[in-house]
């Protein structure tokens, strides 16, 4: 992307920031239901070094955690349900029916179960990033072509090499669309349970600014989630160009 | 004697065929249509034995009988109704908001290049972004009450709308605008009459997509704000070790959900009717 | 446990038993899972001498790719027998070789990779199996693209690498299924003329499914007409045309007459088909 492409995607960013601390400083808006962006930017750099820091780790951490736990396993599991007619029987109407539930009804689950500390919020993010992920692996190795399975077969390859060496591979493309909205949902869960109840991470620290007034600060802390939200779901597609180069 | 194995794990058949082996097709068919039925059952029976015979703890794990009883109760009392209808109030105002601002704002977006312009990096910032972060900023501009989760469950949706109008609008075929030009139609006639309706299926899509985004983001701000509703009364249960509260709640709103999203279809089939009999006399 | 075929044994018979194909009395039925079984194909007896060039021809639904996605092994028998070399069919091998009219490349491999495919699978040490797979690559005339991704080629392209791919294991029979049907006008005649070469060059067994008469009579030195479904064989035509150079082959007047009697035949099966008001 040339320079001047990149300047012209930012500029209507750059307008609305300049609209937002010409709004904030006229005064026409209340000082606490907007701060300027300067005021924001002062906020972060006085967090940054501290609470900021502490709190967006621990819960960076937890949801790290639990989602690199999540990927291995759903791609296998999505894998194997789709592969093998025994553990399809027995797997598959718990994939249907855990599919359309909406996983944050999980976070009070959670929470009886294993309280409000760390454990809840990592079986939470991993609970609710496993089904996506076991769907769309199981989607696509069920989509798999036929004809390149029986090619796969005619030139020799044992039933073995054909799930690792062609069901796998043709169904990548599914499976990081399933990791991208995954990721989508770590963040969301983590920021969802932390705003319900928690006793650190970025959302508490919000939680946390905001009764004490301190909006500035309360608005330093949700940009820097939602741009980390954002930087994640970029090097996820980067990740997947990456991948899937083949494509083209 | 090595054999090679179909993808289901069936061997195949040697020289000398028999029914038996051509009927193992079908035994797979029967067997994958009774599974669910099978796993679902011992699901059941494995989750009541384990809970009466206190094999987990009853707080970990309320017997199913006795969560049943309770989403009866509920319904009984009134408060699952009540519940119900204040969570679905606010989806569905949430979704209606966000269906016409997001159509609208869509089919500007394809249409007006200054309007792309302006939105595009907008729309690539804000879909990915955790939407709910902006939750207490919402609460600071709007209150403490309905008007914030129905504004945050509206600006989490708005996005899949936005941008399955615009990839809708967009991919409209040019034949087609050029057919109805050539025909006379005017610019107006041409969106109403022609664009919008080819377009309607990807709409749709978006909206269906949409629509549980819309369930599962009242559900959240009811439980962080309180106010009722279904995530706000799952949430109490919690706090106060409820459980088989909080199992029913799951249950509760696993129904909830099901039926807002085959109301969805069923709506999908009738809008799109006309649409699919034009598809299969296109067909080659 | 080997079936034997149940056709008068003669000497053309003593070889096609031993190399060759030997299809006696088939019959295939769809059963899907709710509703009744079709009868797909009705007692099929076909014999197929070594280094055969035979076409199946048929109007739609009639059972010549399944025909032969049996012969392949892709698809278990459930009656009558087939002997392929000498030996009753199994299972999918690369002694009986598959082109798709999808090409079915590994789209996440090069082009060499994909022709390397089957030579992996054989155990063939790595410099031989680098040596074979640049020949066959040459062979089809897609010197330079080894390292091109299959998105980056046309659709003839394609169809090369999927007809080296399945070459480079120099299988003794070659079940090709429809394979120039994705492709047009133009580059269809290019690789009709390709594979004629490549096939007299190399000789194997062609087994070529196609619903196009004209290409079936030109490329084929029998052409195995089917009925519509259930699908019988109608009658067995003989096309060879010898060596002779495909332009001038369809020039010909003995060419213009044998399109013009097959076509005939299949005329009658299609509209029977297209009357059945079946897919």
């Amino acid at each position: 992307m040339t320079a001047g492409l990149l300047l012209s995607r930012a500029m209507p960013l750059v307008i609305l920031a300049l609209a937002w601390e010409a709004a904030a400083r006229s005064g026409m808006v209340s000082e606490y239901a907007l701060p300027s962006l300067s005021s924001i930017a002062a906020s972060f750099v006085k967090l940054a070094g501290s609470d900021l820091y502490y709190h967006t780790a621990r819960s960076i951490w937890r949801g790290l955690l639990a989602f690199v736990v999540a990927v291995p396993l759903g791609i296998a599991s999505g894998i194997l349900i789709a592969w093998f007619l025994p553990v399809r029987i027995l797997l598959k109407p718990v994939l249907q029916c855990l599919y359309p539930m909406p996983k944050s009804a999980l976070i009070p689950l959670t929470i009886i179960w294993l309280g409000i500390g760390d454990a809840s919020k990592i079986s939470l993010i991993f609970l609710g990033t496993l089904v996506p992920i076991v769907m769309s692996a199981f989607n696509g190795a069920r989509g798999v072509d036929q004809t390149l399975l029986w090619t796969a077969r005619s030139l020799g390859a044992t039933e073995r090499e054909v799930l690792w060496e062609v069901v796998v591979p043709a169904a990548l493309p599914e499976i990081m669309n399933g990791i991208r909205t995954a990721l989508a949902l770590c963040f969301i869960l983590m920021v969802s349970a932390e705003l319900i109840i928690a006793n650190d991470g970025i959302g508490y620290l919000i939680n946390l600014l905001g009764e004490a007034g301190d909006y500035a600060g309360m608005f330093a802390g949700v940009i820097t989630i939602s741009a980390i939200g954002f930087a994640a779901d970029r090097a996820c597609v980067a990740l997947t160009r990456w991948l899937l180069a083949w494509r083209e | 004697m090595t054999q090679a194995l179909d993808a289901n794990g069936a061997p195949f058949a040697g020289t000398l065929g028999s029914r038996l082996r051509g009927d193992a097709e079908r035994w797979r068919y029967a067997l994958e249509a009774i599974g669910p039925f099978v796993t679902i059952g011992v699901i059941l029976i494995a989750w009541e034995v384990l809970a009466r015979q206190q094999i987990v703890m009853p707080f970990l794990l309320p017997a199913m009988s006795v969560v049943v009883a309770r989403v009866f109760e509920d319904l009984v009392s009134g408060s699952l109704l009540y519940d119900t209808a204040v969570t679905l109030y606010r989806a569905f105002a949430a979704f209606a908001i966000a269906a016409v601002v997001g159509i609208t704002l869509g089919l500007l977006i394809a249409r007006l290049a200054a309007v792309r312009w302006f939105f595009d990096p907008l729309l690539s910032i804000g879909l990915p972004m955790p939407k709910l972060a902006l939750l207490p900023i919402f609460m600071l501009w709007f209150g403490l009450f309905d008007m914030s989760k129905i504004l945050m469950v509206a600006f989490s949706a708005s996005f899949q709308i936005i941008i399955a109008t615009w990839a809708a609008t967009q991919s409209v075929e040019k034949e087609l605008v050029w057919s109805a030009r050539s025909l006379g139609a005017s610019d107006r006639q041409t969106l109403w009459e022609v664009v919008l309706p080819a377009a309607l299926p990807q709409v749709l899509t978006g909206l269906q997509i949409a629509l549980p985004i819309c369930l599962i983001v009242a559900l959240v701000t009811e439980m962080i704000m309180g106010g009722g509703g279904l995530g706000d009364t799952m949430l109490q249960s919690a706090r106060y070790v409820d459980s088989p509260g909080v199992f029913a709640g799951i249950v509760e709103i696993g129904f909830v959900g099901f039926f807002c999203i085959k109301g969805m279809e069923l709506l999908r089939r009738r809008l799109l009717a006309w649409h699919q009999e034009v598809q299969k006399e296109g067909a080659r | 446990m080997s079936a034997v075929p149940a056709v008068a044994a003669t000497a053309d018979h003593a070889a096609v038993a031993t190399q060759g194909i030997a299809i006696s009395g088939v019959t295939h039925e769809y059963r899907p899972p709710r509703g009744r079984p079709v009868l797909a194909l009705d007692d099929i007896s076909l014999d197929v001498p070594e280094r055969e060039f035979i076409a199946l021809l048929g109007p739609s639904g009639c059972g010549k790719s399944t025909l032969l996605y049996l012969v392949g092994g892709f698809m278990p028998l459930q009656q009558g027998s087939i002997v392929v070399g000498g030996r009753p069919i199994r299972a999918p091998g690369p002694d009986r070789g598959i082109v798709f009219q999808n090409f079915a490349l590994f789209p996440w491999k090069t082009v060499r990779q994909n022709v390397l495919y089957g030579l992996e699978k054989r155990g063939i040490p790595r410099d031989e199996r680098l040596h074979r797979a640049q020949h066959f690559i040459d062979l089809v005339h897609l010197t330079g693209f080894e390292d091109s991704y299959p998105s980056q080629l046309s659709g003839g392209m394609k169809q090369r690498v999927a007809i080296a791919r399945t070459l480079a294991t120099e299988p003794d029979t070659l079940l090709m299924d429809e394979p120039f049907g994705a492709l047009d006008a133009q580059t269809r005649t290019i690789m009709q003329d390709e594979l004629l070469s490549i096939w007299r060059r190399s000789p194997t067994t062609v087994v070529f499914v196609t619903h196009d008469v004209r290409e079936a009579v030109l490329l084929a030195s029998r052409v195995a007409v089917m009925t519509a479904r259930p699908g019988r064989l109608k009658e067995i035509v003989d096309t060879d045309f010898g060596e002779a150079d495909s332009a001038e082959v369809q020039r010909s007047r003995e060419y213009a007459d044998k399109v013009d009697y097959i076509w005939s035949l299949v005329r009658e099966e299609a509209i029977k088909a297209g009357a059945g008001g079946h897919l």
